[in-house]
């Protein structure tokens, strides 16, 4: 299994951990991961309220580089992943449309056919490496310990476009979970938004969005949340203690993974090689119960 | 004169064969499960008397297996048929007992004794039976039947409790399948429906939250006879449901999921369904939500008012997007658009009854291919002229009633029943 590896920029500004776990995982689990030469930004949706033929043409240039490397593509961000096949949906309706992009990429030589796969770490992980496989691995299950699963809103909506897990019952998060020996149940903000994309209009808005979900998530008796998008973990890690702030809530203190910095250290690795240093979130307790 | 074939043994395929069998003629009743009685015998109340479902329909059933002109073939099913107007030649596989029908007395010893638990489709799953078993209490026949596919002796040759407990030396291990030949003059397709699954819709979290359920479900719940004997302890927990939601238009009227059609019967039942809450405890908070009421019988919009009224039901205009589940205390969260106000916001409930629409038989494929019939898109029985012939078929001596051409309530399923039967029995005299 060789994919081409595409970072997106949230993951290299600033969470440098979930780049690091999963350069150290994927290749124990048997994934090979090639860097994409010439890498764009993935053209940020929002960008097509400005113009649309400029998200369509930053997206179709990452796609076209992808078609040329050959391997399927996997993008570790689930806002990239939507901005990706969002555009293949557009340009597939819109011959005219994908013509235009095209006359664009040529000045680089490039072509955007659409015959490029992409593909979401959840699918990866759940449907090509497997919980079986994932369990096999295991060298220090993490008995014991409760998760609360968030996979984000843009790996499942808009629902007739994005096809990574069911929209309104998303499992696979939960099933990777369950592999690495740890519980996970279904509670009632399991498929709420965290709240980021609201961060510019209203950052009051966003930190009540996110701190009910973690409030509601300790109440349940979890010890920690775990995501595969890097905007989630932003609101949910990065931004922790402004939610205690805005909250007044100083006993708030829900431990963040991403779900390759969990599987790293349940398959043995060294809590620094996965970037868990760089949590903000207080990881540090729930890192050296699993490390003993 | 020749015999009439009915196939399907609910209510319209009983009022069918009630009324050729009163103008004197011979009457095959076919009856695919062990038997006759159908869904309106595992309804509670009817609407909009309040009248037992079963008070009413069971003396109908027992005038069936009285009258000298019925015969009931239970467990059988139509697999072949030849012939036109006049003279259908038909092949009907009944699959054994394996209790003798003559001799049973239906005591029910033998099912008291079964080692062997199995789910209790009659009961929605909401409780068990055995593997040796009477469907229910006022079953006709009432003849015990051995589920083969879960008993001892037929999987593993062990067991043999139920003919060594018999009284009457009954159970009959070794009975075969059989092929029975009919010729009749002609025949009336009673088919029925079945609840549609709403598993799919996971939005609304049926199957994976045990206190959602479908108004089939609830049918057994709050009825008598049901496991619970009546109280609306909810299967989670048990704890008694004294807020429930009701949503509307499940698989209904929807162009993404499930069915386009109008179920026809779920303002109604789902309004019936509440009023027995508010019956049960008047202090319970009953909600339904809707898109529009569609109440048009006699005597439903009144029906409808008193629910609000008199018993203090709620109507809330809106189709919730979602129901959630607190996974600590097991009560449920459904939120919608309440489409009055324009609010968006949510309601909470210890249980939620999903008004499921009522979809074709699978079993319509095959028996419209052995009859040369057609389906509607959605497996529903075609009629000649949805206008001017309903009951009608394109094949001459063969009529259409009740919910085996589309989802409609119990008045009209029997009204077209004795339409058919009236047909039917035309038919029968011409070739007389």
């Amino acid at each position: 299994m060789k994919y081409t590896l595409y970072l997106g920029c949230t993951v290299q500004s600033e969470q440098f951990g979930l780049e690091a776990s999963v350069r150290e995982t994927m290749p124990r689990l048997g994934v090979e991961l090639e860097d994409m030469k010439g890498a764009s930004c993935c053209g940020f949706p929002a960008l097509s309220s400005v113009s649309k033929v400029g998200w369509h043409y930053l997206s179709a240039r990452n796609l076209a580089i992808a078609e040329e490397m050959g391997n399927d593509f996997l993008p570790l961000c689930n806002g990239c992943h939507l901005s990706f096949v969002e555009t293949m949906h557009y340009l597939e309706a819109d011959p005219d449309l994908k013509n235009l992009i095209n006359t664009h990429l040529e000045k680089e030589g490039l072509q955007y056919e659409g015959k490029v796969k992409v593909v979401h770490l959840l699918e990866v992980l759940h449907d090509r490496v497997g919980e079986k496989k994932i369990s096999g691995e295991l060298v220090k299950p993490l008995e014991g310990l409760k998760f609360a699963s968030h996979p984000g809103c843009h790996a499942i909506r808009p629902s007739d476009i994005q096809k990574v897990d069911d929209p309104e019952d998303p499992r696979k998060l939960d099933n990777l979970i369950k592999a690495l020996g740890a519980e996970t149940f279904d509670y009632p903000e399991k498929i709420d938004c965290c709240g980021s994309q609201l961060a510019v209009a209203s950052g009051r808005t966003t930190l009540k969005i996110a701190g009910d979900k973690l409030q509601a998530v300790k109440s349940y008796g979890f010890d920690g949340l775990v995501t595969t998008c890097p905007f989630c973990f932003k609101m949910y890690d990065g931004r922790q203690r402004a939610i205690k702030g805005a909250l007044k809530d100083s006993s708030l203190d829900v431990p963040v993974f991403y779900y390759t910095q969990l599987l790293g250290l349940a398959l043995g690795f060294r809590p620094e090689r996965l970037g868990l240093q760089l949590n903000q979130s207080p990881v540090d307790g729930l890192v050296e119960r699993i490390m003993e | 004169m020749k015999p009439v074939l009915v196939i399907g043994g609910g209510v319209a395929g009983i009022q069918a064969a009630l009324d050729l069998a009163d103008r004197g003629l011979k009457v095959h009743l076919v009856e695919k499960s062990p038997s006759i009685g159908g869904v309106m015998a595992q309804l509670d109340k009817t609407l909009p008397t309040m009248d037992c479902s079963i008070c009413i329909l069971a003396p109908k059933m027992i005038e069936c297996s009285r009258h000298p002109n019925i015969t009931i073939h239970t467990q059988s099913q139509v697999k072949e048929v030849a012939g036109g107007a006049g003279n259908f030649d038909v092949k009907v596989l009944k699959e054994p007992r394996s209790v003798n029908e003559s001799k049973c007395t239906g005591c029910g010893v033998c099912s008291q004794k079964c080692p062997t638990k199995v789910r209790n489709d009659w009961q929605e799953g909401l409780a068990d039976r055995k593997a040796i078993y009477i469907m229910f209490p006022q079953a006709v026949p009432l003849t015990a039947t051995i589920d083969r596919d879960h008993c001892l002796y037929f999987q593993k040759g062990v067991c043999q409790v139920c003919s060594k407990v018999c009284p009457s030396g009954a159970i009959d291990y070794e009975q075969k399948p059989e092929e029975i030949d009919l010729n009749v003059s002609s025949i009336v397709v009673a088919t029925g429906f079945q609840e549609y699954d709403p598993s799919e819709l996971k939005e609304y979290g049926y199957g994976r939250f045990k206190d959602v359920l479908t108004a089939m479900e609830f049918e057994r719940l709050v009825c008598a006879s049901g496991p619970t004997g009546g109280h609306l302890n909810r299967p989670s927990d048990g704890k008694l449901a004294q807020r429930v939601a009701f949503i509307q238009c499940v698989g209904s009227r929807s162009h993404k999921k499930g069915y386009p059609f109008c179920s026809s019967v779920c303002c109604m039942y789902a309004t019936k369904e509440a009023v027995l809450i508010k019956e049960h405890d008047p202090a319970s908070e009953v909600n339904i939500f809707y898109m529009d009421l569609k109440v048009f019988g006699k005597g439903f919009q009144q029906f409808v008012d008193r629910a609000k009224s008199h018993y203090g039901v709620v109507y809330i205009r809106g189709r919730p997007g979602e129901v959630r589940m607190n996974p600590v205390t097991r009560d449920l969260t459904i939120w919608y658009e309440d489409t009055n106000t324009g609010d968006v916001t949510s309601k909470e409930a210890d249980m939620v009854v999903l008004c499921t629409t009522m979809i074709a038989r699978p079993e319509n494929k095959e028996l419209a291919e052995a009859l040369g019939l057609e389906l509607d898109e959605w497996g529903f029985f075609k009629p000649l002229n949805p206008l001017t012939n309903p009951i009608e078929t394109g094949l001459p001596g063969v009529f259409i009633c009740g919910c085996s051409h589309g989802p409609r309530d119990i008045p009209e399923s029997v009204a077209e029943a004795s339409g058919a039967a009236a047909c039917a029995a035309e038919v029968a005299r011409r070739f007389m």
